[in-house]
């Protein structure tokens, strides 16, 4: 009888210049995989494991069992006696109710943020905003910001925090027991990295050792950051999956789609949000997709990655890799990105060698 | 004229909901604002705030319904104080009367075209009448029998090697004394369990067990199924109900497209029951048959929109927004 492997639609297959990655986008995991081990689930995709055998040589049998074998364990596919044509694959359509899905704010103590553009903002149905803040901050001068958004639909809010030895785990599980949005805390210049649950468990608060005090901090890449999951993949086949639908507030109020990207488009006192929201440079770079982009269309994480449009590799062309990576598709390492010679220049254009020690 | 113009242009879309535990009214609220469709949320706990009938939605005011959920539950200063007394059931049972009472009066005064499914055939929903018509329609059903003996149950066991029981109306949840809650599940009758089986019971539902290869979801609406195949076999403890749901393991939930001769003869069953949506739960078995179970016309889409990418949330909102379109044009 003919044998068949049936591979799940939610397990997609990317290939890379050296490696190729599994992505199980349904259990958020991603396994990484010679570009053989891809030849062979492309190859059975269409025809029997028979013919698989045949194709690439009873040599192979033993691997290509193997192959075939961590699929099944990992319930990624399954064994039957035909291909099932109605197991169709799946549409990576993107799209979202809203014209703006994350907001950035840079917190300013000086500033305020209950006017006409945040309320605006906050009306289209925003789902996530992160608040930022590089200096010493007081909770009680915090929170009415927090509160601000109680009557919205804005469904996550992250605080971004410098450690205060003052500043309690009580405390915080305080600030989330009364602003349930709030779903997750960082902690950054802390003494030691850490990870703790508060609220029953259900939010993090990560203390980060290094500091987070301006957003030249930004734009990292490191495979901590990567997400296997339906949301990334699909955006990031059709858009740049960290500036699409991203608006930010930096410290000074000036409207800008990341708060690392040069361009401003006015101060929140006095723009319009729909005349920002029409304005063709704030998407700019919004179509940039990792396909796109040198280096990272040969790389087989571009889609469970983040992208940095802010600090690249070559600061005039807007294709080129994220500066801040140190992945080399083509060798499979990672380097330190900021000893890395070609990337000198670079950092000095941007003014990052004081952030690196 | 000017005024009726007015009138007319406010026609809202109704969605008949509840206040908590809804992301997928939510997100169908949040493309209708993207589209900027006009729609009136009614949480099943706004009744309870009203000061008079003259509260209720007005038919010349409403475009399109879409009736997603009653309530999540009543206020808690109306929930009673001394709990498992018979009485005390037969009170809940009186206040959810009281309240249907009230909330089904919408299905009155809001003409009955304009709502994505009959209401009253929705709140009146028949199981052993939908197996029927779908088998009439040309669906396979599994073997369906009400039974109260025991000897009845052993003369079927000789035709099928396994039978199942199913509640005729909806699933309970079971509460004892100390508020732990049971979920009643689909159970497995066979010659083993036979024995602890009384002689005469309360008339049940059985269905043949079919060997399940996977199970599949269909979602329909304005006439299109998006479908979802779950596949649960590798995993004995979710073999027999899906909603066994296993966090480690998790059933595969992946896109399906069911074929045109089934989907043509569930969509005339949808017709017959002049529902504009609904989920449809299909079973099929190793030789790749597939046997129709039942229909849920206010179903939980969130379950198959997300894992198969399907944006039913939006498809939704577009339907409901065609509708509003429709009804301003006539109206103009």
């Amino acid at each position: 009888m003919m044998e068949f492997l049936n591979i799940y639609a939610n397990c997609q297959l990317v290939h890379g210049a050296n490696m190729s990655l599994l992505c199980d986008l349904q259990l958020h995991k991603f396994y990484h995989i010679p570009n053989d081990t891809f030849e062979v689930l492309q190859y059975l995709k269409q025809h029997s494991i028979q013919d698989c055998i045949a194709h690439f040589g009873e040599d192979n049998q033993e691997a290509i069992d193997s192959y075939i074998h961590f699929v099944v364990k990992k319930e990624m596919g399954f064994i039957d006696d035909r291909l099932l044509e109605q197991l169709i694959p799946i549409d990576f359509q993107w799209d979202r109710f809203t014209p703006v899905t994350n907001v950035i704010l840079e917190y300013n103590e000086r500033l305020n943020y209950a006017n006409k553009f945040v309320g605006d903002l906050f009306d289209l149905n925003v789902q996530a905003l992160e608040i930022r803040c590089y200096h010493t901050v007081q909770l009680d001068h915090l929170l009415p910001l927090v509160e601000m958004f109680n009557d919205k639909t804005l469904r996550v809010i992250k605080l971004i925090l410098p450690y205060d030895g003052s500043i309690s785990l009580n405390d915080l599980e305080t600030v989330v027991k009364k602003n349930p949005r709030v779903k997750s805390i960082w902690i950054h210049d802390a003494p030691e990295h850490k990870v703790e649950k508060i609220f029953n468990d259900t939010v993090a608060v990560v203390s980060l050792a290094r500091p987070i005090n301006a957003c030249t901090a930004c734009g990292e890449i490191s495979s901590s950051y990567f997400q296997s999951n339906m949301e990334l993949f699909s955006e990031s086949q059709h858009y740049n999956t960290c500036l699409n639908r991203k608006l930010s507030i930096d410290y000074n109020g000036y409207i800008r789609n990341c708060p690392s990207m040069e361009q401003h488009f006015g101060h929140m006192e006095e723009v319009e949000l729909s005349a920002v929201l029409k304005d063709p440079l704030l998407k700019e770079y919004w179509g940039i997709r990792k396909d796109d982009i040198d280096t990272c269309r040969d790389c087989e994480f571009r889609h469970v990655c983040t992208d940095c449009r802010a600090y690249l590799e070559e600061p005039e062309n807007r294709y080129s890799k994220p500066l801040k990576c140190g992945y080399s598709p083509y060798t499979n390492e990672w380097d330190v990105w900021s000893e890395n010679p070609l990337k000198q220049a670079a950092m000095d254009h941007y003014g990052l060698r004081s952030l690196v020690k | 004229m000017g005024n009726k113009i007015a009138l007319l242009m406010s026609r809202k879309i109704l969605i008949l909901s509840q206040a908590y535990l809804e992301t997928t009214t939510d997100a169908v609220c949040q493309w209708l604002d993207y589209y900027q469709v006009p729609f009136l949320r009614l949480n099943g706990e706004d009744l309870f705030q009203w000061e008079s009938l003259d509260a209720i939605p007005q038919n010349e005011d409403i475009a399109a319904v879409w009736y997603r959920r009653k309530v999540f539950q009543f206020p808690s200063k109306y929930s009673l104080k001394k709990e498992h007394t018979p009485t005390n059931y037969t009170l809940k049972r009186f206040l959810i009367d009281e309240f249907n009472g009230l909330h089904s009066l919408l299905f009155h005064t809001i003409d009955r075209q304009k709502w994505l499914n009959d209401p009253v055939i929705e709140d009146n929903l028949n199981k052993l009448h939908v197996l029927m018509l779908a088998k009439e329609y040309g669906l396979q059903i599994p073997f369906t029998e009400v039974v109260t003996r025991k000897t009845s149950v052993v003369a079927l066991l000789e035709q099928h090697p396994e039978l199942i029981v199913k509640p005729l109306g909806e699933c309970i949840m079971v509460e004892d004394e100390n508020d732990t809650k049971f979920k009643m599940l689909t159970v497995v009758v066979n010659a083993s369990n036979l024995h602890r089986m009384p002689d005469q019971f309360f008339p049940s539902m059985v269905q043949e067990k079919v060997e399940k290869k996977y199970e599949v979801r269909a979602f329909y609406l304005d006439g299109a199924f998006y479908s979802m195949a779950i596949f649960s076999q590798n995993n004995q403890k979710t073999k027999d109900d899906f909603r066994n749901y296993d966090q480690e393991r998790p059933n595969r939930t992946v896109p399906y497209q069911l074929p045109a001769d089934v989907e043509g003869k569930l969509r005339k069953v949808m017709q017959e029951l002049h529902f504009g949506t609904g989920s449809i739960d299909l079973m099929v078995d190793r030789h790749g048959a597939y046997y129709f179970l039942e229909v849920n016309p206010a179903g939980q889409f969130g379950m198959v929109s997300f894992p198969c990418n399907y944006y039913l949330e939006k498809k939704m909102a577009q339907v409901l927004s065609k509708a509003y379109l429709y009804e301003k044009e006539i109206h103009q």
